[in-house]
Formats: C-alpha cells, structure tokens, sequence
C-alpha cells in the first residue's frame, strides 16, 4: 500500500484521535494551569503551578496515590495467578468445557457498577458472607472504612480474572501437544514441564495481560467510586480522588482536578516508557 | 500408577472446576435470590436460602411507575417477544440471504420495546434503557465503521508512520477518562451537546478507537494480501477490494470487536454521569437507586443489578467463542 492510500485510509480513525483525544489532552494541560471552578465557566484565571503546588501538598492526594499502588499491586499478580490456575484447570478437561467457559468469563461482562452492588449485597446486613463471617468470627460483619479496601480488592479481582484467563487459555490452546506429551498432572513433572515448556510459551500473553491490566487497574474508577464514594475517603484511588475535586466538591474545582489528571498521566508513563519504546522498535524492526 | 488413581485425577480437575465455578457465579446468584425475596426475608438475621416466598415486586418496582401491573403479563411479552426475535435469527443462520431475519430481529425488538413502553407506565429506567441500546448500537457502528478502514491502513502499510500512529494509540489506551473527559464537558456545554447521547456516542467512539485499530489490524494481518491483489488486478479500486473482497472475510474479527465494544459502551458510568445530567444510561440509573441501605432498596437495587446483566449474559453466551478468540488473537500476536 502507497502513502497515499494509508493515509486515506487512516484518516477517519486518526482524526477522531487527535479531535476527541489529544486536543481535549492538550486542553487538560492549559486548564490546570487556571482556576477554573464548575459553577463559573466563563473565566479562567491563570494560576500558573500554583494547582500542582496545592495537589502535592494535599494529603488526600497521597493517601489516593498509596492506595492505587496497593490496588494494581495486588489486584493484578492476583488476577494473573487465579487466571493461569483457571487456564490450567479447563485445559485439562474436554466434557462440560463450554459451561465452565462461560461460567467462567460471567464476571468479566458484569457492568463494574452492578459488580459492586453484588459484592455489597453478599457482605451487607443478611448477606451470606457477612453471615459466614459473623459465623467463624462471632462478631456482625459491617462494610466500614477499614474494610471497605478489602472488598474493593475482592471485587477487581473476581471481575479482571476472567480477562487474565482467557488470554491464557487461548495461549495454552497454541501449545503443541508434542511438547506437553511427557508431562502429566502427578507431581514434580507436572512443575517441571510447566516451568521449561508452558511459561516461556506464554511469556508474550502474559506480558500483554500484565501491561493491559496495569493500564486498566492503575485508572479504576467506577467500582472505587461505588464502594467508597462519599463514604470512605482512605479508600480512594487517584480517579475517585480526581472526581471528588473537580466535580463532587460544593464548587468543582476543575483547575484542581486538571492538575491531578496530568500528574496521573505522569505516574502511568514513568511506568510504560520502558514498554512503548520496546513496542515502537518491535513495530519498526516487523517493518523492515 | 493404579486404576483408582488415574479415576480420581479427572474427578480432582472437575471438582477444582466446580469451585471456579461458584467463585464466578456466586455474587450473582446471590443476587437473583435477594431480588425475588419479600423484604422481610431480605433482612433476616440468618439469610434465608430455601422455601422462602418469592415476588416480582423489585422487578415492577424498578422497571415501573405503576405499581398495578400485573408481571405475569409482562412476562408473558418479554419471552414472546424473544421468541420471535430467536427464531428470526434461528432462520437466519440457514436462509441464502442472512441480513434480512437479521434485520427483521433487530425490527422485533425495537417493536417490543415499543409495545412495552406504550402498554404500560414505564419508569424512568425504561428510558435508560433505551438510552443505553441507542448509545451501544451507535458506538458500535461508528466505531467499526472507522476502525475497519484505520486497522486495514495500519496492517497493509509497511511505512515508519504507521508504527507511529500504533504506539500513540496504546499510549492513549492507558490514560484516565479524565484526562479528556473534563474538556469534553466545557465542548459539550458550549456546543449545546450536554445532555445529548450523541456526545456520549463521540466520547465512547474516541476512548475506544486504540482499542478498535490494535485489534482489528490484528485480524487484517491474518487475511492474505493475495486476495485484494487479485481484485485489483481484475480492475477493482483499493477500496472496492476492500470492501468485496477483504471485509467478508472479516466476519469472526468484527463480531469479537464489536463485543468489546458492547461492553465498553453499555457499562460506561463515568462518561454519562458527567456529559449527561439527566439523560442517563442504566448504570447511572443503578447507581443512583442502590444508595439507599433500606431492604427495599436493596431488592430493587437487585432487581436491577440482575435486569442489566440478563441480556448481556445472552448476547456472550450467543458469541462466547468470537470473544475467546478475539481475546486469544489479541493476546498471542500483540
């Protein structure tokens, strides 16, 4: 294909992206260097750093970049480790295959909202966890600030499992059978064969799950703002933290919160710098 | 190694399978229970697991204003109108010309959506509804429309720009909604856009398009340029190739896309909370029912929690493996 042609064939996709994406990001930019509030649109003073200054030295701030550290620290090994237990299991069988599949992969089309309120409603007040709980502990089991991170843990986990799984299965799936024949479930073999021949087959898949649920983990919102919203301001993650100064707060402080977008894109590509380079020369060396 | 031994292994993966199972399933089956409960049962102590009373209440409370309507009629409607829309697709997957039962389902479903709205008092989340379906369909259509042409650029030219143009879209894969979403608000406002679906739709279109290229030049890798080649040898522009020959063998890569599209736009909360101050989607609509602590609460708030997921549940169960594989392929070659 001739430049020409690539370029008309990209050019819906790519206007959309700058329009939509990097003019909005661009805007994000200036405006968190004004003190824009959501009640007066009209005037947008600039303030220069004097936003970055307030946001650094909130401690609100910091608690939510803690926070959001302990999520993606724990939420993705563990949905990583579930998801290759999970592959390995179904691997193993062929009879009742599709029902486990879907039973498997429900949690992942659950809407995160709805996640939430399933999760609230097996530990709340007549729930059977909160039952289970109080049964083995002997003391009611209440949702309160100091157990809400836990749920909110649970739930990422049961819901970004199924992606982790998936993607490893489907790995497994291109496993030549050879390679695998010597090995069987018993024991030491069964180990050795997983750690000489199956990871370093999914070395790619897992380094793609692992960079994607990053990604995704690392700017989780709607379940956090569910679960502690207005309730439990320890357990905010940097989104939540982004959403209740700029939009919840009694006069929006939009400058404010323009400046804690940036500083969160900031943290994310400290962290992927290192993968996009990697992926940029991947794609140039595909192309020569 | 004994007989009784090699027996017992695949019972041991099964057993293992049956735990996974009930992780999966539990919190949703939990909440089918708690949403067909009287309240009385709801709130008990020591939860109530068999032999308790069942009632549609939460169902007709969420879904309606009128508290007189009878749900067993509205049952009724509901499996008829999936009836016919099943068998509208049943035929389809046998006749010469597929599109029209397709076409014809998608007819009886906006039909039924009709009938039920005009029958009886629906609520407000009836409309949310049909927010939801409207923005989820136009996401979807104009998202693949553009991301056919973007991924095909992408996967056929060799140049440096096109690697360009992919690690830009994976970096913005990883930003926050609110790295846009606030400027989308002051754009919407003065464009006189707030409130619409149609800012919702654009919004969804942008967050998603990375996603879309990544994944559909991935399945356009897999197509042999031969094809294409051959058309245009036979006189066939690019873009007639394009479109005759290279996008019917596309079917499995839109169809896996396209649920992740699905799923993207029908479980946006953020966006709509912000852009839409009133003309919500079901999870804004969800949100906003489930913040009351009150038993009654709490069974609509299921009632609604299980309504939203019950047609989602059908639609990846018609097409669980066009998302396994769109996953796989994805994941393998990315």
């Amino acid at each position: 294909m001739n430049r020409r042609a690539f370029a008309s064939f990209v050019l819906p996709s790519v206007s959309v992206m700058t329009f939509l994406m990097v003019i909005p990001l661009a805007t994000t930019v200036w405006l968190s260097l004004t003190g824009l509030i959501l009640r007066d649109l009209d005037s947008a003073p600039f303030v220069g750093l004097q936003n970055y200054r307030e946001v650094l030295t909130d401690p609100a701030f910091w608690s939510a970049t803690r926070f959001t550290l302990v999520f993606v620290g724990v939420t993705v090994p563990a949905e990583m480790l579930l998801g290759m237990v999970f592959a390995l299991l179904l691997d193993r069988v062929r009879r009742f295959r599709s029902i486990y599949l879907a039973a498997i992969l429900l949690p992942f089309i659950v809407t995160p909202v709805v996640g939430t309120l399933l999760f609230r409603n097996l530990f709340s007040r007549g729930g059977l966890l909160s039952w289970v709980i109080e049964v083995i502990s002997g003391e009611p089991f209440v949702v309160d600030g100091s157990n809400v991170r836990f749920l909110i843990i649970l739930h990422a986990i049961w819901h970004v499992t199924p992606f982790a799984f998936v993607a490893i299965f489907a790995g497994l799936q291109t496993l030549p059978e050879e390679r695998l024949e010597a090995a069987s479930m018993d024991g030491a073999r069964f180990w050795d064969s997983f750690v000489h021949v199956t990871l370093p087959h999914l070395k790619s898949v897992l380094f793609f799950v692992a960079i994607i649920s990053i990604m995704d983990s690392y700017r989780v919102f709607d379940s956090v703002f569910v679960f502690a919203g207005n309730r439990f301001d320890n357990s905010h993650t940097l989104s939540v933290y982004n959403s209740v100064v700029a939009l919840d707060a009694m006069i929006g402080r939009l400058g404010k919160g323009h400046a804690i977008a940036i500083l969160t894109i900031v943290g994310i590509f400290a962290a992927l710098i290192p993968f996009l380079v990697r992926s940029y020369k991947e794609q140039v060396a595909e192309r020569t | 190694m004994s007989r009784a031994k090699s027996l017992l292994r695949p019972l041991g993966v099964h057993a293992a399978l049956v735990v996974v199972v009930v992780w999966s399933v539990l919190p949703l089956l939990w909440t089918f229970q708690t949403s067909i409960k009287f309240t009385r049962d709801v709130a008990a102590r020591i939860p109530v697991f068999w032999g308790y009373d069942t009632t549609a209440a939460a169902y007709r409370a969420y879904w309606f204003d009128d508290q007189g309507v009878n749900m067993w009629h509205v049952l009724l409607a509901v499996l008829v109108s999936s009836t016919v829309t099943a068998g509208f697709l049943l035929i389809g997957k046998r006749a010469s010309k597929p599109w029209i039962f397709n076409l014809l389902a998608a007819v009886s479903v906006a039909a039924s959506l009709y009938f039920l709205g005009s029958t009886w008092e629906t609520s407000d989340q009836f409309e949310f509804l049909i927010n939801s379906i409207i923005v989820t369909v136009a996401t979807i259509v104009v998202s693949i429309g553009i991301g056919l042409l973007g991924g095909y650029g992408l996967a056929r030219y060799s140049g440096r720009s096109g690697a360009v143009i992919l690690i830009t879209a994976l970096a913005f894969r990883a930003l926050p909604r609110f790295a846009f979403i606030l400027p989308f608000f002051i754009i919407a406002k003065s464009l006189g856009l707030l409130d619409s679906r149609a800012i919702i739709v654009l919004a969804l279109v942008a967050v998603n398009q990375p996603f879309t290229i990544w994944m559909l030049r991935t399945f356009f890798l897999e197509v042999p340029k031969e094809l294409e080649e051959a058309a245009m040898m036979d006189g066939a522009t690019r873009l007639q190739a394009f479109i005759r020959v290279v996008i019917p063998t596309m079917k499995p890569g839109i169809i896996a896309t396209s649920l992740f599209t699905l799923l993207l736009a029908y479980n946006e909360f953020l966006f709509v909370r912000v852009l839409a101050p009133t003309n919500w989607t079901l999870p804004v609509g969800i949100v906003s029912l489930a913040g009351g602590e009150s038993s009654k609460g709490i069974t609509e708030a299921a009632a609604a929690a299980v309504s939203m997921t019950l047609p989602i549940v059908i639609v990846i169960i018609l097409f669980q493996k066009h998302l396994v594989k769109g996953l796989g392929s994805g994941a393998v070659k990315g």
